[in-house]
C-alpha cells in the first residue's frame, strides 16, 4: 500500500470528525469560489459597460429631477449650437410626453391632475400588480389601491433619431414589421411595441388617437428580452410632430451628442458645457459609465476580500486539523520512522490525508459555488447599486414604465414635469448593471480545484515540519 | 556480529547531567539470542534505542557486521533502521488502521521490496508465527494482545534484518501467552540466525537466552 493510500484511508479514521473537517472546510471553499465567481461576473460586467458605452455625451435640462413637478426644458435652438462644436457627428434630441387611455379613471398623482388633452385611443400592455398588499403605489387621496377602471399612462416618445433607440426607450429595440419613421418630418406617423399592438389589436398600417387626432402606425418594434418591460409602454413619433401634438413648441427634454472618437470626448463634454453654461447639466458617456459601475467596483472589491479571506480560513482549518493530527499520532509517526519510513514518505502521507480532506472539502464548495454563485452575485450587486442610487436623473433609469414593470421601489410616482418631459436617458446603463449573470464554467471548477490544492499545500506544510521534528526514538519514550 | 565499545548517553535534566548509558561495551555474535535485565530507570531503553539508530550516542561505537553506525549519516541511518534492524515493543506498536498482513507489508515498502514479492513473504511470516488467513486481513484491534505481538515479530522478521531488538516483548501479554511468544523469538532467531537482543526484567525469561547482561544505573555488569 503506498503513502498515498495510507494518506486517503487514515482520512476515514475518524469519519464523525472527517465529515465535520469537510463539511466546515466545503464551506470556506464554497464561499471562496462564490466570490470568485461574483468577482469575475462583475469584473467581465464592468468591462462590458465600459465597452458598450461609446462616445457618447447626455444633455439633460440643468438639474433635471424625474420625480419632480418643476424641471427647466432645453430647447432646440440651444442644441443648434451643439451641433456645430467640434469633433461632434450627430445630436439625438428627445421629447417625452405622458398620454392617458380615454375612459380611464384617472387618480390625482402627487396633488397633480391630468392633462385632459394629452388622452389616447391606446391602452398600456403594462400590468399592474397593485393589489397585493405591498402598498406600493401611493396616490394621493386614494388610499393604497388604485381605481378599477384605471390603466396605466403611455410614454409618448418624439425623437429626430429613430434609429438610435435603445438609449430613449431603455431596451435595445428591432423593428418587426413596417417602416422606421423619419424623425426630421412632421407628420403622424407613429411607431408602437408588439406588446402595445398585440394588446390594442395593431399592425403597420392601423391607425389609433392621441391629442385629439389621428396617428398611423409606421412600424412595431420588438425589445429584447432582458427581464424588463421598459419600452413597452412607448409610442414613438418624430420631434416635430410630438412638439406640435404636445404643443410644446420647440422644447427637448433631452440630447445625445456622438462624438468622432473617445480621445475628443472630454474637450467636446467642455465645450458643451460652455455652450450651454447653467441650463444643462452635461455628462459624457465614459463619466456616466464609471459613475455606473462604481457600485460594481465596490461589489469586485469585496468579492476579492471575501474570497482572499475565505481561502486564508480554509488553509488555517486545514492546518489546525493536520497539526491535530500530527500531534495525536506523534506515537504513530515514530513508529513509521523506527520500521524505517524517512521524513519525506511521512510528511507524503500526511499531505495526501490533507489534500483527500481538502478535495472531498472542494465537491461541497463546487456544489456550494454553482448553486450560490449567480444568487450571492445578483444579491451583492442589487444591493450595492440600490444603496448608492445617483441623484441625477441620467441614471435613475427607466422612466415610469420601469418603475411599473420593476414594482417601483419606495414610493412610485406618477408625478409629471412641468412641459411633459420625462428623461429616459441612463436607464439602460443601470439595466444592463443589474442584469448581471455569472458564467460558471470548467475556468471555476478549475480554480476551485487549484485552491483546493493550495489550501492543502500551504495548510499541510507547518504540520509536515512538525513531522519532520518528530524523532524515531518517541516510540520508545511511548513505552 | 554485534560490537558495542564505550558506548554512553547523557541527558541534561536542568542543571544536572544524566549519564542513562554509561561506558557500556559488549560483544554478541551472529544468531545470538542475548538479554539485558535492569530496573526500571537503569538506561535499558536508552541502550535499546542507541543499537537501533533511533537516538545517536555521545560517544562510543556499535558496529553492526562491521559496520559503525555511529558513524552513518541520517539519510544512511533510515536505511539501516530498513533493513538491518527489527523492533518488537512492548505494546506491539502496530499501525491500527493497516491489516495485520498490511502491518508486516509497510516494513518491506519501506526496505525497498519490490511489490510483488511484499505479500508472498508476509503471509510466509504470518504463518511462520502461526496467524491464520482470515486473522492476517483483520485490524490490530481485532486480534488479541498474543497475536498481535505475533504481527510485530513477523513484521520485525520481513526485512531479514541482521538484529532484532525486543523492548519487554512479553511485558503486556499473560505468562503463557508470553513462553510462547519467547519460545517463538528464540525459534526464529535460530532458525533466520538473526541475533536477538530482548530487554526484559522478567529474570525467568532473562535466564533463557544464550547471553544474559545486566544493566545498573547505565553500567553494564556481564
Amino acid at each position: 500500500m503506498s503513502a498515498v493510500n495510507r494518506g486517503i484511508r487514515n482520512a476515514f479514521r475518524n469519519q464523525v470528525r472527517t465529515l465535520s473537517i469537510v463539511l466546515i472546510l466545503g464551506l470556506s471553499i464554497g464561499l471562496a469560489l462564490v466570490m470568485l465567481i461574483a468577482h469575475q461576473a462583475v469584473g467581465q460586467k464592468i468591462n462590458q459597460v465600459k465597452a458598450n458605452v461609446g462616445n457618447t455625451i447626455s444633455i439633460s435640462p440643468a438639474g433635471f429631477n424625474p420625480l419632480s413637478s418643476a424641471n427647466n426644458a432645453l430647447t432646440t435652438d440651444q442644441l443648434a449650437k451643439v451641433k456645430n462644436i467640434n469633433h461632434i457627428t450627430s445630436l439625438t434630441e428627445t421629447l417625452t410626453d405622458r398620454l392617458t387611455t380615454t375612459g380611464s379613471a384617472q387618480p390625482s398623482f402627487g396633488g397633480e391632475n391630468a392633462n385632459s388633452n394629452a388622452q389616447t385611443s391606446l391602452t398600456s400592455p403594462i400590468k399592474l400588480n397593485a393589489s397585493d398588499g405591498g402598498g406600493r403605489f401611493f396616490v394621493s387621496g386614494g388610499g393604497s389601491s388604485l381605481p378599477t377602471n384605471f390603466s396605466p399612462p403611455i410614454t409618448i416618445l418624439g425623437t429626430n433619431s429613430p434609429t438610435q433607440l435603445n438609449s430613449s426607450i431603455g431596451n435595445p429595440v428591432t423593428i418587426i414589421s413596417g417602416k422606421i419613421i423619419d424623425g426630421s418630418k412632421d407628420t403622424n406617423d407613429a411607431m408602437i411595441s408588439n406588446a402595445m399592438a398585440d394588446k390594442n389589436g395593431l399592425k403597420a398600417g392601423s391607425t389609433f388617437t392621441a391629442y385629439g387626432q389621428t396617428l398611423e402606425v409606421a412600424a412595431i418594434y420588438g425589445i429584447s428580452e432582458n427581464g424588463t418591460q421598459a419600452g413597452n409602454d412607448t409610442v414613438i413619433v418624430s420631434l416635430p410632430a410630438l412638439q406640435r401634438l404636445s404643443g410644446q413648441g420647440n422644447v427637448v427634454s433631452s440630447a445625445t451628442a456622438t462624438v468622432d472618437s473617445a480621445d475628443n470626448l472630454a474637450s467636446a463634454t467642455t465645450a458643451i458645457k460652455n455652450d450651454l453654461g447653467s441650463n444643462a447639466d452635461v455628462q459624457s458617456a465614459q463619466d456616466e459609465a464609471n459613475n455606473t459601475v462604481q457600485p460594481l467596483k465596490n461589489v469586485q472589491s469585496i468579492s476579492l476580500i471575501s474570497l482572499i479571506g475565505a481561502l486564508i480560513a480554509a488553509a488555517i482549518i486545514v492546518f489546525l486539523t493536520m497539526v491535530m493530527i500530527v500531534r495525536e499520532r506523534r506515537r504513530e509517526i515514530g513508529i513509521l520512522k523506527a520500521i524505517g519510513a524517512s521524513n519525506m514518505k511521512v510528511m507524503f502521507q500526511f499531505m495526501s490525508e490533507a489534500l483527500t480532506l481538502t478535495i472531498l472539502a472542494a465537491v461541497i464548495g463546487l456544489i456550494i459555488g454553482v448553486v450560490g454563485g449567480n444568487p450571492v452575485t445578483n444579491t451583492l450587486v442589487t444591493n450595492s447599486t440600490s444603496s448608492s442610487s445617483p441623484s441625477t436623473s441620467t441614471t435613475s433609469g427607466g422612466g415610469l414604465a420601469s418603475r411599473f414593470a420593476s414594482g417601483g421601489s419606495g414610493a412610485a410616482t406618477f408625478s409629471r414635469p412641468t412641459g411633459g418631459l420625462i428623461n429616459r436617458t441612463g436607464g439602460s446603463v443601470r439595466n444592463t448593471v443589474r442584469n448581471i449573470h455569472a458564467n460558471i464554467g470548467w475556468s471555476i471548477l478549475a480554480y476551485g480545484l487549484g485552491a483546493a490544492l493550495l489550501v492543502a499545500i500551504i495548510g499541510s506544510a507547518a504540520a509536515s515540519w512538525l513531522i519532520s521534528k518528530v524523532r524515531p526514538a518517541e516510540v520508545m519514550r511511548a513505552e | 556480529m554485534l560490537k558495542v565499545k564505550n558506548l554512553s548517553k547523557a541527558f541534561k535534566s536542568g542543571d544536572i547531567v544524566v549519564h542513562a548509558v554509561d561506558d557500556v561495551s559488549f560483544e554478541v555474535g551472529d544468531g545470538a539470542f542475548a538479554s539485558i535485565v535492569g530496573a526500571s530507570g537503569s538506561g535499558k531503553t536508552t541502550l535499546l534505542s542507541l543499537l537501533g539508530a533511533l537516538d545517536k550516542p555521545t560517544s562510543g561505537t556499535i558496529e553492526v557486521a562491521g559496520q559503525d553506525i555511529t558513524a552513518l549519516s541520517d539519510h544512511d541511518l533510515i536505511k539501516y533502521r530498513a533493513r538491518s534492524i527489527g523492533f518488537v515493543f512492548q505494546s506491539y506498536n502496530l499501525i491500527p488502521n493497516l491489516s495485520a498482513i498490511d502491518n508486516v507489508m509497510l516494513s518491506m515498502e519501506f526496505a525497498g521490496t519490490p511489490k510483488s514479492d511484499r505479500k508472498t513473504r508476509a503471509e510466509e511470516l504470518l504463518n511462520k508465527v502461526g496467524l491464520t488467513d482470515d486473522k492476517q486481513l483483520r485490524k490490530p484491534g481485532r486480534l488479541s494482545g498474543g497475536e498481535q505481538q505475533r504481527v510485530a515479530i513477523a513484521r520485525a522478521l520481513a526485512n531479514k534484518p541482521k538484529l532484532i531488538l525486543a523492548d519487554e516483548p512479553t511485558g503486556n501479554l499473560d505468562s503463557e501467552t508470553g513462553k510462547l511468544i519467547f519460545d517463538l523469538l528464540h525459534y526464529l532467531a535460530k532458525k533466520e540466525n538473526t541475533t536477538i537482543i530482548v530487554v526484559t526484567h522478567d529474570l525467568s525469561i532473562a535466564g533463557k537466552t544464550d547471553r544474559q547482561f545486566k544493566l545498573f544505573d547505565g553500567k553494564l555488569h556481564k
